[in-house]
């Protein structure tokens, strides 16, 4: 489309809105960055200071040395790739099946997965840390893996399988009538053109890991431990230390918004594809 | 023939001091739970010491998130109907109730009684942490009582003393109450009943039947809840604030007092230097008071299979120079009463107004209504009264169902 | 292509064993509990009540209360998580410099744990050492500090902001993804017809985005219909009720007075109402997703 309006009209609605609704993004986020470079003397006073007088890095170098935090991001980072891996793994065959077959149980099966989605998690948390328990796999990767990718799964599959019902059948057609199997259709053209949706997927999946608490906390003991609970390590019963808190928050920010700096073109892509009407 | 037997009986030889040999080797393994504030603090010199001494016994210290207390206690609890729970923990007396109910607790009287360092706990601290049925499931580990900071300075700007009874307080709090200084640094979060009991329960509020709706209580309460509503000495923010809010606007200075305890003593004092100090929490007209007792101790597990080991590293814990190491880990107070005679891990003042403080030490029922009230009841009816969405009569009546029904 | 029966059973398979093995009985359990009467540190005087917790919630203020707060929370979150999300999107879609730059910012909300966002909206309120009352006062706007947290009128929608900051990024990225399906021709027919912006937007781009939106605001309404986190890190449900929702009351009558067979019929009436606003929703707006 033409753009026809005058550059200061442009300015003022484009580039203005923009600017307000990404300093509204960033705003506490930069709070945040602001209180992490600062002196423990100079966080928490009347009234608030915005730069620091005095900049340190002291708390990046505790959090490194002193605590345990760099190893939790490891453990975080194993967590949310395992999750994606085995969410897609999972939701990307039954979003195939909901798209391209039909029969009697796809509706009550597609709504059910729905239905998942609104049991509140907090209510099962302890039953299923009775069953991890009884699967022998608390204080695992395997077991916080598995309870991630169950409540990523629902989402994924709603998703993966508006992205599958934009391509069209006549592709799957198209594979068999040159002798392929439906398993090597699937592998050779339906896939690689359904990336995009799985990469946006993925994303998602590993957002939600990343970021994900309750479950953590629950099914985590000494030998892993997710960022998440880490940071909750520094508020303790009689103290905050805001300064270790800071630092790390804004540490755990980093790897998603780079993962999405790096996607991002390809994110829009890929959500593209999915709602395109054939 | 001959060889057989000789085969045979060297063979017979060589088991014995194998048999002895792998008894020594497989050590006994004690779980148990902790939580410290500062993350950077670690048990490991202490298990190092105590592993040293006890030779067969090994330690493996879990650290579990504390997250306002609902982490940890969900986590116990979770572990216990599992059937995962350590042997020892880290408990509150709050708790003990329910413990107690879920026959979760081993009694621990039998191995006190061949305790020797028991006796350097005084008899007042053992009697606080004894079970209603009268056994002792708890160790007392470390324990902080609240007192009331005050500015120094600004008391002596407006030349007053620091309170000694309410009616001083209420004189105190309206001459230093200026230029955006609030009075006092009221807590209405969760948590904030401490400073309620001093008022309310220390004015003669109890928890028995009837004992939150005798004439006295009410008028406590609602002194208490006017000197919010109608005086003003609180901070329009009181009702949701939580210790982390009246210590940080203390320090900062918007507040004159606040009742905290020695826990963050250091704190206030890298902030404040000189210019903050504590008092025992007000008192009535007759001495009388109630301030709270912040207690911790350790317990074992009735499911665990190494009780005794468990309770030997318990016990280590609380024992002497132990206990002091402990507490410059987690910035309490020690048990013990060797450890108390040459602290110095907080600034004299603040440890002579704890031991002033001790006279008026009270804690909360041992009924398995305590922690609800502690973190839903009270709060929710505290906030309602100092919003006026309830009166104080009828906040104190709430709190007479949750208990009597 | 002809498929056998069993074909789309083995697709579903990993998915549907996973779930069940992982949430179905757990849920189931929670089913059960919420006909009994079930006080987790006195398991022995556990009894079945079959639909005595219903009837108590029907009667109890709390739920009513807690019930009211949830619909103003939902529609309010979710409504102005979407229109601020849309607004996003549709700038984020025209041409400016810096643009990639300001698609990966404007995530950054998403990105940070709950547990952060509680503490740092919270500090951000702070009566006397937050930064909003710092810069109110400074810019003029409000003479005194404003308490707002602990205030009835302003403390849920204090929390609803935190909320919108967090979720607007989602809806932002799914939208902007959408604006790219639109094939160029819909808006030359709509210039050279002579339709204006505002037209444009409302007969070419909206119904071409229905199907995401639809999606978009189904899912994100279940998360947040459900979420308690940052409510419970910023208030704990206070001042007194008035950030009571009902998941929240839900955790705390299970986690603070550990009656878990009322948290659990509390938690399954949450679930009804949702399914029964999902279907509603369904049926009316996302038929196609179904179709």
């Amino acid at each position: 489309m033409i753009d026809r309006r005058s550059r200061l009209r442009r300015f003022v609605e484009v580039e203005l809105p923009i600017a307000l609704i990404v300093a509204f993004a960033l705003g506490p986020y930069v709070w945040m960055v602001m209180t992490s470079i600062k002196p423990e003397a100079e966080i928490g006073t009347f009234p608030p200071s915005y730069i620091p007088r005095e900049a340190t890095f002291v708390h990046y170098e505790t959090l490194a040395a002193r605590t345990s935090f760099l190893g939790n991001l490891m453990n975080s980072l194993i967590v949310a790739l395992g999750a994606v891996a085995v969410g897609l793994g999972v939701s990307v065959p039954a979003a195939y099946a909901f798209s391209r077959f039909r029969f009697r149980a796809r509706n009550p099966l597609l709504v059910g997965f729905l239905v998942i989605n609104m049991v509140p998690v907090v209510l099962l948390i302890i039953p299923l840390f009775v069953l991890m328990r009884q699967l022998g796999l608390l204080d695992t990767f395997v077991g916080i893996v598995m309870g991630h990718a169950t409540f990523a799964i629902p989402f994924s599959v709603w998703m993966m399988t508006s992205y599958f019902n934009a391509l069209p059948r006549e592709l799957d057609e198209a594979a068999t009538v040159d002798g392929a199997s439906r398993l090597q259709a699937i592998r050779l053209v339906i896939l690689p053109l359904a990336m995009p949706g799985i990469v946006t997927t993925g994303i998602y999946i590993f957002v939600t890991s990343w970021n994900e608490y309750l479950f953590a906390m629950m099914l985590s003991g000494q030998n892993v431990r997710t960022v998440t609970v880490a940071l909750q390590s520094f508020i303790g019963e009689f103290s905050i230390q805001w300064g270790l808190l800071t630092a790390g928050g804004t540490l755990v920010a980093i790897p998603a918004t780079v993962l999405f700096l790096i996607i991002q073109r390809r994110l829009v892509g890929g959500l593209t594809s999915g709602a395109v009407k054939s | 023939m001959k060889r057989r037997t000789v085969l045979k009986s060297s063979a017979a030889a060589l088991a014995v001091p194998m048999v002895g040999a792998s008894r020594a080797q497989s050590p006994t393994t004690v779980r148990w739970w902790y939580h410290f504030d500062n993350p950077q603090a670690s048990p490991a010199s202490l298990i190092a010491k105590f592993e040293g001494e006890n030779p067969g016994i090994k330690v493996q210290a879990e650290s579990i998130p504390w997250g306002g207390g609902n982490d940890y206690y969900t986590r116990l609890y979770a572990a216990l109907v599992a059937g995962n729970a350590p042997d020892c923990a880290m408990v509150k007396l709050g708790n003990q109730s329910r413990l107690l109910q879920m026959k979760a607790l081993a009694p621990l009287d039998d191995l006190l009684a061949g305790w020797a360092a028991r006796r350097d706990i005084s008899e007042n601290l053992w009697k606080m942490h004894r079970a209603p049925d009268g056994r002792n499931y708890y160790v007392p580990l470390q324990y902080v009582v609240l007192y009331l900071y005050y500015r120094a300075d600004l008391f002596a700007a407006a030349g007053v003393q620091p309170p000694r009874t309410f009616d001083d307080f209420l004189k105190a709090a309206q001459a230093v109450q200026k230029g955006g200084v609030s009075a006092f640094g009221m807590r209405g979060g969760g948590g904030g009943h401490d400073h309620w009991g001093s008022f309310v329960l220390g004015a003669g509020a109890n928890f028995e039947p009837g004992g939150m709706v005798s004439a006295r209580a009410l008028e406590a309460n609602r002194w208490f809840v006017e000197l919010g509503t109608k005086h003003k000495l609180f901070p329009i923010s009181a009702p949701t604030d939580g210790f982390r809010q009246i210590v940080d606007n203390f320090k900062a200075g918007r507040t004159a007092m606040t009742i905290h305890h020695i826990g963050s003593a250091n704190e206030m004092v890298q902030a404040l230097g000189d210019k903050v100090s504590a008092v025992p929490v007000p008192v009535g007209a007759d001495g009388k008071g109630w301030t709270s007792f912040g207690d911790e101790s350790n317990a074992v597990f009735a499911a665990s299979k190494v009780k005794e080991a468990a309770f030997k590293w318990v016990a280590f814990l609380s024992t002497g120079e132990h206990n002091v190491a402990f507490n410059a880990f987690t910035g309490q107070l020690t048990v013990t009463d060797s450890g108390a005679s040459k602290w110095n891990l907080h600034p004299k003042r603040f440890v002579d107004a704890t031991a002033a403080s001790t006279a008026l030490m009270g804690t909360l029922p041992n009924s398995t209504k305590t922690a609800d009230f502690t973190r839903t009841v009270w709060p929710q009816q505290m906030q309602r009264a100092l919003l006026g969405q309830t009166t104080p009569d009828a906040m104190m009546q709430a709190f007479e169902r949750h208990f009597h029904g | 292509m002809r498929s056998r029966p069993v074909e789309p059973l083995l697709f579903l398979l990993p998915a549907l064993l996973v779930t069940a093995a992982v949430i179905l009985y757990p849920a189931l359990q929670t089913v059960w509990l919420g006909l009994h009467s079930f006080v987790l540190f006195d398991p022995d005087s556990m009894r079945f009540v079959g639909l005595g917790n219903f009837s108590a919630i029907v009667a109890d203020e709390l739920f009513w209360i807690s019930l009211s707060n949830s619909v103003i929370w939902v529609v309010c979150a979710v409504g102005l998580q979407f229109a601020l999300g849309l607004v996003t999107a549709l700038l984020l879609n025209q041409t400016f410099a810096g643009r990639s730059l300001a698609r990966a910012l404007v995530v950054v909300p998403w990105a940070l744990p709950s547990v952060i966002i509680g503490l740092m909206w919270t500090w951000m309120y702070d009566l006397n050492l937050g930064v909003f009352n710092d810069l109110l006062m400074r810019v003029g706007l409000i003479d005194a500090p404003v308490a707002w947290l602990a205030q009835p009128g302003t403390a849920l929608a204090a929390v609803i902001l935190a909320l919108v900051w967090q979720g607007f990024p989602f809806f932002a990225v799914m939208i902007l993804a959408g604006l790219q399906t639109i094939p160029s021709e819909h808006y030359e027919a709509a210039a050279m017809d002579g339709a204006s912006r505002w037209q444009t937007l409302r007969f070419v781009t909206l119904p071409a985005l229905r199907e995401v939106i639809a999606t978009a605001l189904l899912l994100r309404t279940i998360w947040v219909a459900n979420s308690l986190d940052v409510i419970l890190v910023m208030t704990g449900g206070g001042p007194g009720y008035e950030t009571h929702t009902l998941p929240l009351y839900a955790f705390l009558k299970a986690y603070s007075a550990m009656e878990f067979g009322y948290a659990s019929a509390l938690s399954l009436v949450l679930t009804l109402l949702l399914l029964g606003a999902v279907a509603f929703y369904v049926r009316r707006v996302a038929r196609q997703a179904l179709a």
